[in-house]
């Protein structure tokens, strides 16, 4: 068994050496046009951006902060530069169907014009309808007219009159109406000298009265013909009149816009409507009704006047209402009221024909805003619908604008879980957003990625307006990266943490009075950042040094090691040991966690131990029956225990209570390992190593004290400074070890010891031990069994995860 | 009107204001501009209600039938229902009167005869009478806007007659007086819308019809006379135009009442009287 040697101290750390960097200071850095390392996001960025067929919108999956929304920006402006620019769009009154507002299309940067021109042409009406119905001509037409009609009423009934008269019979007029009587020079002959007349004379006044009767009543049911004829034609004058004063200003709009056929169409109802309402335009004092004038107006609605190329929208605020549009209303006495002028459009109306950049999770947030954007994506148009008439909660009359053909391509930005948790749930999703750009959260770190790194270090620090940078500082900033990243052969993507670590770094340059930001502003900044995080880790060490929590770091234990484990509290993490204790007796076979007894343990740490108790059984009595009563625990653990990290530690002290030889305390453990025997890689080893050294070096002195860690990863160590110190000086050792013999090795210093043809181990080594010991616990159970003597017999059933002391 | 009951003009003769009532509802507005113009002249009132003689008679025949003047539907008519009817439009007018008089203290009383209207007013009216009476009745045949009655009493009366209509709307109109140059009463007719003026708060203007060459008389003329009297007046000098250019000028002038004398050429154009009455202007004209 070759035993691991500790490793270097260029082992635990990757440098970054200031001459791979080829330049003094980061000013001289050109700006990276295409962001480093993110090849997989552009790429997808690029199809989808360039993809016309329906569905294919974006979803850039990446953890917050890594600089989603500025990296597609970027990318979205210049790509969509050379795009063509959207039309515009307007709402114009529908004059068919007042409750409909028409949508036009107009070339792009048209809209306002076509709304001045609308203006214009309400300002024109506003003074010239009035002065035709004030003109000469219009009076004196009219005039004719009523006195014709006056004239024809009147004629009717003087007909009759005259008639009458030579007939002798007066036409006398009642509270009424009229009637007809004899008369002689003027009056009225009195009814008793009537009735001296002969028959014939009777008859022929009586008939002749009826007659007359009966043509004044046909003149009288004339006289609502009559005055529906002289409106008839008051109105034909008047539509006539308004069609002589529009002509012009019409004609000049019709022949400006023939190239919208449109608006032409709309110029056309509007002048029609015009000429229906013209008798609203004569002057009453107040001029036109302002109601009929809002009509003609224009609602621009997208207005692309000022955009260039396809317009990249980016909305904020993703509600449904920001999203489709609203209808707004206004209150007048407590009443509200609306018109399609108070039609306003959407963050989908804006981006038509571009793309538009949303947060996933904030449109998921916000009701229907999703279930919005989805429908918009599915019919290819935007229909304007508010939030209550969607959830029917009202019923009031409103408007339903025509809806606007919509071509836009969506960008969701969001993190990895709602990606997979969208396509999982939603069946829509996929079919929609079928582009996916994952982002990369780490880049490779070789000798060819530090230039571009250094220039993307110092593209951020001029978009932060952080000062320049000497070389030194990029080289240590790449080192962090690594470390953040947890590998020397990575460096972090991640824009935020960079970002604020680079403006960090610049306030303590500048706090230094410094025009530069040199290695020890950002090793500054590094040590700030991780004194603020601090409190909680200085508690625990202040425990561990009070013996609170009990550690040793020097010395022999049987049944005793150090774990290692890792705590996150908010962005930070650090590492702290904890001891884990083992007993053994004889038994059933039976591994007791104790952790998962008390459900202070997660599966994956039960896993470990079933693994570890399945690798002794195969390792130690493959062909018998392993007669162990066994129990492991993380002591003075309260918290809960979870994760396959401390498997190699657990057999180590597993088989230190079977055998009772000691294991040295100055090494702290962490590893995972299969039922082979293999050990296996695991997170947090810099945490880790560092919080075990930190242990050490306040209980003490730090000599020969060490960790023993899984050798594949090594490549992902990063150790501070005080610990490379500790290890260039031989205090602290780190070894990797690759089999659970090598731990043993290191913690016991006995010879672990290979099983021969028969299974045996070789004599005094530590696996021959650790079978002999099993042998007897095997021994005791066996006589155990026959003296039938079953009461309390180690019989672990787990359940009560019962110290069965006899 | 809330103006302050004005003393009379002891240098006039003061005569009554008789109002002639029909029961229309043109002649309870009437009753209502009399009631003022008498208050502010401090007259007594007379109302006078005609039952109309032929109307009666007619009523007399067996056959005979009303025909309504709006639907053209025929109906009996008979003597008692006729009586009935003017009898309570006499008591109404009755009523009318007296309250419209109560309210503001004018003396007044109730002239109920029978006979025919014209003669019976005539025979009532005196030349310092002011005659107020609504532009049409009930008797108006549809499509007139001037009754018979009203057009005989305008050119037979013996004083000032009004012919009442509801004024349009017009918060800042002015009194207008129309002339002609060359009449001889053009100082009464002055003298009436001077008063008008004064009691309405309304700008007095004169326009005056002229032929060529004589303005400057007819303005020195009507100046100095305005000058006595103490009279602010806009003069405004029309050519002989036709009766719609006279028109067009009181619109332009925003008349809300008008004064003619009888003696203006104006009424002896065709048609003319017909197109003042086209106006909607209460109108006074005078001998």
């Amino acid at each position: 068994m070759t035993l691991p040697t500790a490793l270097t101290e260029d082992q635990v750390y990757h440098y970054c050496p200031p001459e791979k960097l080829s330049f003094d200071t980061t000013e001289t850095l050109e700006d990276l046009d295409q962001p480093f390392g993110q090849e997989r996001v552009l790429r997808a960025l690029e199809f989808g951006a360039g993809m016309a067929a329906r569905g294919f919108n974006l979803f850039v999956l990446g953890p917050s902060g890594a600089g989603k929304n500025e990296l597609v920006e970027r990318f979205l402006a210049k790509h969509s530069a050379t795009q063509p620019v959207p039309p515009d769009w307007c709402h114009v009154y529908n004059f068919e169907s007042s409750d409909k507002p028409s949508a036009l299309e107009l070339p792009a940067g048209q809209g306002r014009e076509f709304r001045k021109d609308m203006q214009e042409l309400t300002n024109e009406l506003k003074t010239a309808v009035p002065a035709t119905f004030e003109s000469e001509e219009y009076q004196a037409r009219l005039q004719e007219l009523q006195e014709e009609v006056a004239r024809r009423q009147h004629q009717g009934l003087f007909e009759i009159q005259q008639e009458a008269n030579r007939s002798n019979i007066a036409m006398i007029t009642t509270p009424a109406g009229f009637t007809f009587a004899p008369m002689r020079d003027g009056e009225v002959i009195e009814p008793d000298e009537y009735k001296k007349f002969s028959d014939d004379e009777k008859e022929l006044i009586e008939s002749k009265v009826e007659e007359l009767q009966k043509k004044l009543q046909q003149a009288i049911q004339q006289i609502p013909r009559l005055r529906k004829e002289v409106r008839e034609r008051i109105h034909a004058l008047n539509e006539e009149m308004v069609q002589l004063t529009l002509g012009g200003p019409f004609g000049e709009l019709r022949e400006k816009w023939t190239h919208v056929p449109a608006v032409v169409e709309h110029l056309d109802r509007v002048r029609n409507d015009i000429v229906e309402h013209a008798e609203a335009f004569q002057d009453d004092g107040n001029g036109p009704p302002s109601g009929l004038l809002n009509r003609y107006r224009v609602n621009l609605m997208v207005d692309n006047a000022c955009t260039e190329g396809a317009p990249v929208i980016y909305e904020d605020l993703p509600n449904h209402q920001h999203l489709a549009g609203q209808i707004e209303h206004r209150a007048h006495q407590g009443n509200l009221y609306t018109d399609f002028t108070l039609i306003k459009g959407g963050a989908l109306h804006r981006a038509n024909g571009g793309y538009l950049i949303v947060d996933a999770r904030r449109i998921l947030t916000h009701p229907m805003a999703w279930e919005s954007l989805k429908r918009v994506l599915f019919s290819g148009e935007i229909r304007i619908e508010s939030l209550e008439r969607l959830y029917g909660l009202v019923s009031t009359v409103s408007l339903q604008p025509e809806p606007i053909p919509v071509s836009v391509k969506v960008v969701l930005l969001g993190d990895r879980m709602l990606y997979y948790l969208l396509s999982h749930y939603d069946p829509d999703f996929l079919d929609l957003f079928k582009v996916e750009a994952d982002f990369e959260d780490d880049l490779d770190r070789d000798d060819s990625s530090y230039e571009l790194y250094a220039r993307m270090i110092a593209t951020m620090a001029r978009s932060v307006q952080a000062r320049n940078l000497d070389r030194g500082a990029v080289a240590r900033l790449i080192e962090h990266a690594s470390r953040l990243a947890s590998d020397q052969k990575k460096l972090t993507a991640h824009d935020r943490v960079l970002k604020d670590l680079l403006n960090e770094a610049d306030h303590w340059a500048s706090r230094n009075e410094s025009d530069l930001i040199t290695a020890s502003h950002i090793q500054q900044a590094i040590d700030e950042r991780d004194y603020r995080a601090s409190r909680v880790r200085e508690r625990s060490l202040e425990q561990i040094r009070r013996g609170v929590v009990m550690i040793d770091t020097s010395g022999e234990v049987t049944g005793q090691v150090n774990g290692l484990s890792v705590l996150r509290l908010g962005a930070m993490m650090f590492g702290q040991p904890t001891r884990i204790t083992a007993t053994a007796r004889p038994g059933k076979g039976q591994v007791v966690d104790i952790e998962r007894e008390v459900k202070l343990g997660g599966p994956i740490h039960s896993k470990a131990v079933m693994i570890l108790s399945r690798f002794l059984a195969n390792h130690y009595a493959p062909m018998s029956e392993l007669s162990l009563s066994a129990s492991l625990a993380f002591e003075q653990s309260y918290g809960g225990v979870e994760g396959d990290s401390a498997s190699v530690a657990e057999t180590c002290v597993l088989l230190s209570a079977i055998s009772g030889v000691p294991l040295r305390q100055s090494l702290a453990v962490t590893g995972s390992m299969n039922q082979h025997g293999e050990v296996q890689a695991v997170g947090g080893v810099n945490e880790k190593i560092e919080g075990f050294f930190n242990v050490c070096q306040q209980s003490g002195k730090v000599d020969g004290q060490g960790v023993l860690l899984p050798a594949s990863n090594v490549e992902h160590l990063m150790l501070n400074a005080e610990v490379r110190q500790a290890v260039s000086e031989g205090r602290f050792a780190i070894y990797p070890v690759t089999h659970i013999n090598q731990a043993i090795t290191l913690m016991t210093g006995m010879e672990p010891g290979e099983p021969d043809a028969d299974g045996n181990f070789p004599d005094g080594s530590f696996n021959r031990r650790v079978a002999d010991r099993l042998a007897e616990f095997a021994e005791v159970g066996r006589k155990k069994d026959v003296n039938g003597d079953n009461g309390g017999n180690g019989n672990d059933s787990g359940s009560g995860g019962g110290d069965d002391d006899q | 009107m809330t103006s302050e009951p004005k003393i009379p003009d002891p240098t006039r003769p003061a005569g009554r204001v008789l109002v002639l009532l029909d029961g229309s509802r043109l002649s309870l507005d009437a009753l209502e501009a009399a009631a003022d113009l008498a208050h502010s002249r401090g007259a007594e009132v007379l109302g006078i209600f005609v039952e109309e003689v032929n109307l009666l008679r007619s009523a007399g025949y067996g056959f005979a039938r009303e025909v309504g003047a709006s639907s053209g539907q025929a109906r009996p008519l008979d003597s008692a229902h006729i009586e009935a009817r003017m009898h309570a439009l006499a008591e109404q007018a009755r009523r009318s009167l007296a309250q419209a008089m109560s309210r503001r203290g004018i003396p007044q009383t109730l002239k109920l005869c029978r006979g025919q209207v014209v003669q019976e007013v005539l025979g009532l009216a005196s030349p310092e009478d002011l005659l107020v009476l609504g532009r049409v009745g009930w008797s108006a045949a549809p499509g007139s806007r001037i009754g018979s009655t009203a057009r005989s009493l305008v050119r037979q009366a013996p004083g000032d007659v009004l012919l009442w209509t509801r004024p349009r709307q017009r918060p800042q109109g002015r009194v207008v007086v129309l002339l002609n140059h060359d009449q001889g009463a053009n100082h009464r007719a002055v003298r009436v819308g001077a008063d008008l003026a004064l009691q309405y708060h309304q700008p007095l203007s004169v326009l005056v019809r002229t032929t060529n060459g004589d303005h400057q008389r007819v303005t020195e003329d009507l100046l100095s006379y305005l000058q006595q009297q103490g009279i602010a007046a806009r003069i405004r000098l029309l050519p002989m135009a036709s009766a719609s250019a006279v028109t067009r000028a009181l619109q332009e002038e925003g008349a809300s009442q008008l004064v003619i004398s009888r003696t203006c050429s104006l009424f002896s154009e065709p048609g003319a009287d017909n197109l003042l009455m086209e106006l909607s202007l209460p109108l006074t004209v005078t001998p």
